[in-house]
């Protein structure tokens, strides 16, 4: 009897009650993909390269990214422009071995390169996910990442 | 240990040690494994105190003292790692940085630099420098502070922390003026001075040294990180002197060639050609399958079908013509285990002793047993020249030579205060350092060397019996004929006579001019004359140099038509047997080829259509050849005669040894593997060997014992005797008057050097050293063209004017395929002549 009014009379109307209510609520599903969601800061998708305000690439092909990254999924050439400066001549990042660590990012002394926002690069060939120089300059996003913020200040105390 | 007196004890971080008098506190803690960081410091210079990071703290003294400018003292008590010490290293180091750029990531020593690794290791994290950082510009328009000061070296002078240790080495060590330190504090840099470079041969060391980034070279530069490649240890594949060398790879590629330090030979220090060298091997256009010729063709082939043909071929000469029939050269630049298995497959295969591999020699006496090789079997080693209080360097041009014994030499004289005489036909940059540089008359040596014998003998100088005797034999017999002839004052002769006699312990070097002479044995029976008139035998070392890496080896292992009885002794003890046909030299192997009684020839690694001292003769005698079968690196004049054409595999390809000047044989690792399809030479000779059915080895194991066996020296000692010398004028042909010399360019000894890019970067072209005076009297300039022609041949060559020929002499290079100056050469003449015209419109 007392179960009989536990569940029936009191928990039943009390589910449909919490459905009812949602009713009224706005939806929390998005309509991917023609909606999408705001990442958070430290999102760690598609990687992207910087530039310096007159245009020429951060990155000096020093390496560091290539040591600190555990799935070894970074190859680069270094060479050197016409200035005498170095540069990457080949910069290549095999997105299907990278597990999105983001140590890259923070062992590029140059702040060249960043893991974006972005996620939506499925492709059905395997040699596309071998992403070059020139694809990752190319997505760099106009918006400055807040990311930087984070990465200068963890520098400053360490 | 107290009891010895020149013993001192001291107390290092609580340890007790005993070290010489006269030791640092540096190398007195690093011999008992305490590390004191360094940067200015080098084992091989002066101590010079100028970066004080090596610190220590010595009780009773006021201040922190530097270890490596300080000498131990009885009962000193040393702390390496006391918290002042930790302090002081720590400002020596934020000093350093205060205007040090933040460069690492660019910087190529990232990842080996000593600053680098201290500033990690001593956490100078912060900077407390406020101002704006000192920076060396270039120039104004460029962000980049790079200056090039050689044609490999670039200086970035903001990374410099003035250790100087470039600067003295290129002084002290290498003799070179062209390297400084300019202005004063903030804004010294190191610099040449205006308008010159360091192209000295010795160039790429001061970038090797130096602790920091500041000097770089540019075939590591920009390449890749230290931490992604990998270190072989290998052995310098080009003059006989056998520098040790660490090469740096990556996967199919070498990066870089440092020296790899062994005190007994090259004390840390390599020339360029040795660490540019490795570009030989990286050259694009290798030959990497073989090739058959097909009419006027040469195309593409399997390893099966060219051995396969040669095999048949060699068979077929074998069977109808004899083995003799068969000629066979190999270059002494590869290594032990093919000249072992060539010889051995003449020998055994072949029934031929038809086995050369002295490509560049003119016509040499064809007899075992002779009195050069008497001397080339004397004991000689590179450390024991800077024990002599007196050397004589014979008919060398050492540095261009032997690099690496030039440094000993020098540092004998520099430091150790040796004297040194040097007779060259013209002026050397040894001898620049010499007490008395006699510069003979081209082809006088053995007169100028019995004038010498002469005035030990008139001056009772000597304690030689025969000496009387032995004077009837020399012709000249007066000192002042021999002076005549030589063009040496008698004054000089004698007094060069006295030094030999007054001091105790003598080197005597002799070099290329000498061994690739035809009057060799005349030459040597003087040097003998010599040796035994002054005691040099027994006081002493005589060092007759060999030329190629392995040139020694080669001798030893008996690739050579003429052998001792002890060689064929040794030679019937590992095989067996031993043909019993006389063989052929080379040059003899040419002329036969020319009386069509030599059917073919086999060559591996020797570009003889350059090499040979007479282009006219050789090329008739390769192209009267049925059969040519060639094996190289690259295409070359010779492989394009041929008619099958091998790849072969480089030094940094396979394991194997080289056996240098002093007999000392050094194994070295494959860095890389075979390029293409090419192999080693010993792998392409013994799969021919198969196709007779008689293989020369299963593994190469088997063929250790057999080259070691033959690399024994020989226990049995020399006995010398006197000798006739008797100095013959040649006859010339007053048409042709400028005698000419042909030898090795400074940075391109060795073949091949020309694909190394940074070699060709220092010259990339042959050209005509003339004498300033022979210049004005032609009027022409550096760079004029002018045509060289001979009795044989002519050629057009730039002019050079030289500071180092002041006689009638003009010098040009070998080893520059445009230019083949061999075309000038005659093999029977022992000096060659010419005469020269200026080319109209230059
Ligand atoms: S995110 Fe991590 S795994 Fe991916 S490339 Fe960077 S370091 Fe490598
Ligand atoms: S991305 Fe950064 S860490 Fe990687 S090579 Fe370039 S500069 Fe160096
Ligand atoms: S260039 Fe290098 S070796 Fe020369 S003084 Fe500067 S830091 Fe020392
Ligand atoms: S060429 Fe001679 S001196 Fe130069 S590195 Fe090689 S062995 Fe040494
Ligand atoms: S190493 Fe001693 S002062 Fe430089």
């Amino acid at each position: 009897m007392f179960d009989f009014v536990k569940t029936v009379l009191i928990a039943l109307p009390k589910g449909f009650y919490t459905t009812f209510k949602h009713l009224f609520k706005k939806p929390v599903t998005l309509q991917y993909p023609k909606e999408k969601m705001p990442m958070a800061p430290r999102y760690r998708g598609l990687h992207y390269l910087e530039k310096y305000e007159d245009g020429s690439e951060r990155c000096v092909c020093c390496g560091l990214c290539a040591s600190a990254c555990p799935a070894d999924a970074i190859y680069m050439e270094p060479a050197e422009n016409e200035k005498g400066e170095r540069y990457s001549e080949v910069y290549e990042i095999n997105l299907l071995r990278c597990i999105y660590c983001g140590f890259c990012e923070e062992a590029c002394p140059e702040e060249a390169i960043f893991l974006g926002h972005e996620y939506e690069f499925s492709n059905d060939s395997r040699d596309a996910f071998i992403y070059t120089k020139g694809q990752m300059l190319a997505n760099r996003p106009t918006k400055e990442k807040p990311f930087k913020k984070i990465i200068r200040k963890v520098r400053r105390i360490f | 240990m107290s009891d010895d007196s020149n013993n001192i004890n001291l107390t290092i971080d609580g340890q007790q040690v005993s070290v010489p008098r006269g030791t640092t506190v540096l190398e007195a803690a690093r011999s008992i494994r305490i590390d004191i960081p360094t940067f200015c410091w080098h084992p091989k210079l002066k101590p010079a105190g100028s970066c004080r990071i090596c610190y220590v703290e010595i009780e009773k003294a006021r201040t922190l003292m530097v270890s490596c400018a300080t000498d131990v003292a009885p009962d000193m008590v040393v702390h390496t790692a006391s918290e002042k010490v930790l302090q002081g290293r720590k400002a020596v180091l934020e000093f350093m940085l205060m205007n040090h750029p933040l460069d690492c990531p660019t910087c190529d020593k990232g990842g080996e630099c000593d600053l680098q690794n201290l500033t990690f290791k001593h956490g100078v994290d912060d900077s407390r420098f406020d101002f704006k950082k000192y920076r060396h510009i270039r120039d104004k328009n460029s962000t980049f502070d790079d200056l090039r000061i050689g044609s490999e070296i670039i200086r970035n002078q903001n990374r410099c922390i003035l250790c100087y240790k470039c600067v003295r080495a290129n002084k002290d060590i290498f003799g070179e003026q062209d390297l400084g330190a300019y202005q004063r504090g903030n804004i010294t840099e190191i610099n040449t001075p205006p308008g010159e470079q360091v192209d000295s041969l010795y160039s790429g060391n001061l970038v090797e040294i130096c602790p920091v980034g500041a000097l770089t070279n540019t075939d590591w530069r920009y390449k890749i990180r230290v931490w992604n490649t990998q270190t072989v240890d290998s052995v310098c594949s080009y003059c006989a002197d056998g520098c040790n060398l660490t090469l740096w790879k990556d996967k199919q590629k070498i990066y870089r060639a440092t020296s790899r330090r062994n005190d007994n030979i090259d004390e840390g220090w390599i020339c360029d050609v040795g660490r540019y060298g490795y570009q030989v091997p990286m050259a694009e256009d290798r030959l990497t399958t073989p090739l058959i010729k097909k009419g006027d063709s040469q195309v593409p082939a399997t390893w099966e079908e060219a051995l396969g043909l040669i095999s048949e071929k060699f068979k077929k000469i074998k069977d109808e013509r004899g083995g003799v029939c068969i000629g066979g050269l190999i270059s002494p630049n590869l290594d032990s285990l093919s000249l072992h298995t060539f010889s051995k497959f003449f020998r055994m295969v072949l029934n031929s002793n038809n086995v050369d591999f002295r490509a560049g020699y003119k016509m040499l006496p064809e007899k075992a047993d002779d009195l050069y090789s008497k001397l080339t079997s004397l004991p000689f080693k590179i450390s024991d020249i800077e024990k002599s209080d007196l050397i004589l360097v014979l008919d060398s041009d050492l540095t261009k030579e032997h690099p690496i014994v030039n440094l000993r030499v020098r540092k004998a004289v520099t430091q150790k205060n040796a004297s040194l005489f040097a007779l060259n036909p013209i002026t050397t940059q040894t001898g620049g350092i010499a007490t008395d540089e006699m510069v003979y008359n081209i082809g006088t040596l053995h007169a100028l060397l019995n004038g010498l014998c002469i005035s030990l003998i008139d001056q009772n100088l000597t304690q030689y019996e025969n000496a009387r005797d032995l004077k009837n034999k020399l012709s000249p017999n007066t000192i002042e004929e021999a002076s005549r002839i030589s063009g040496i004052d008698v004054a000089r002769i004698n007094s060069l006579a006295k030094a030999i006699t007054e001091v105790k312990n003598i080197s005597l070097i002799a070099g290329e001019l000498l061994t690739s002479s035809i009057n060799r044995e005349q030459l040597s029976g003087a040097i003998i004359n010599l040796c035994l008139l002054a005691g040099i035998f027994d006081k002493g070392q005589v060092g007759v140099l060999s030329q190629a890496a392995n040139s020694k080896g080669a001798e030893k292992l008996a690739v050579m038509p003429h052998l001792s009885e002890r060689s064929i002794l040794k030679i019937k003890q590992i095989w067996d047997k031993y043909p019993d046909n006389d063989g052929l030299a080379l040059d003899q192997m040419i002329r036969s080829s020319i009386k069509e009684e030599l059917d073919s020839m086999f060559i591996i690694g020797s570009n003889l259509m350059l090499e040979y001292p007479d282009g006219a003769v050789v090329k008739e005698g390769l192209e009267k050849l049925d059969f040519l079968v060639v094996a190289d690196i690259c295409e070359t004049e010779t492989t394009q005669i041929a008619d099958v054409v091998l790849p072969l595999s480089t030094w940094v390809e396979y394991d194997s040894s080289f056996v240098n000047l002093e007999s000392v044989e050094q194994k070295f690792k494959a860095a890389i593997k075979p390029v293409g399809f090419s192999l080693p030479a010993y792998q392409i000779i013994n799969k021919i060997a198969q196709g007779f059915k008689t293989p020369l080895f299963e593994t190469i194991d088997e063929l250790i014992p057999e080259i070691k066996t033959l690399l024994q020296p020989d226990d049995s000692q020399n006995s010398f005797e006197n000798c006739a010398i008797e100095y013959i004028e040649e006859k010339q042909n007053p048409e042709f008057e400028i005698p000419l010399l042909i030898t090795n360019e400074l940075h391109h000894f060795g073949y091949f050097t020309e694909k190394s890019n940074s070699l060709s970067n220092f010259c990339s072209e042959a050209f005509l050293e003339i004498s300033p005076g022979l210049a004005e009297k032609l009027d022409v300039k550096n760079g004029s063209i002018i045509r060289v022609e001979s009795e044989v041949g002519k050629i057009n060559l730039p002019v050079k004017i030289s500071e180092y020929i002041d006689n009638d002499v003009v010098r040009a290079y070998r080893n520059f395929s445009a230019s083949p100056v061999n075309i000038l050469q005659m093999r029977k003449r022992n000096i060659d002549r010419v005469k020269l015209t200026v080319v109209e419109g230059t």
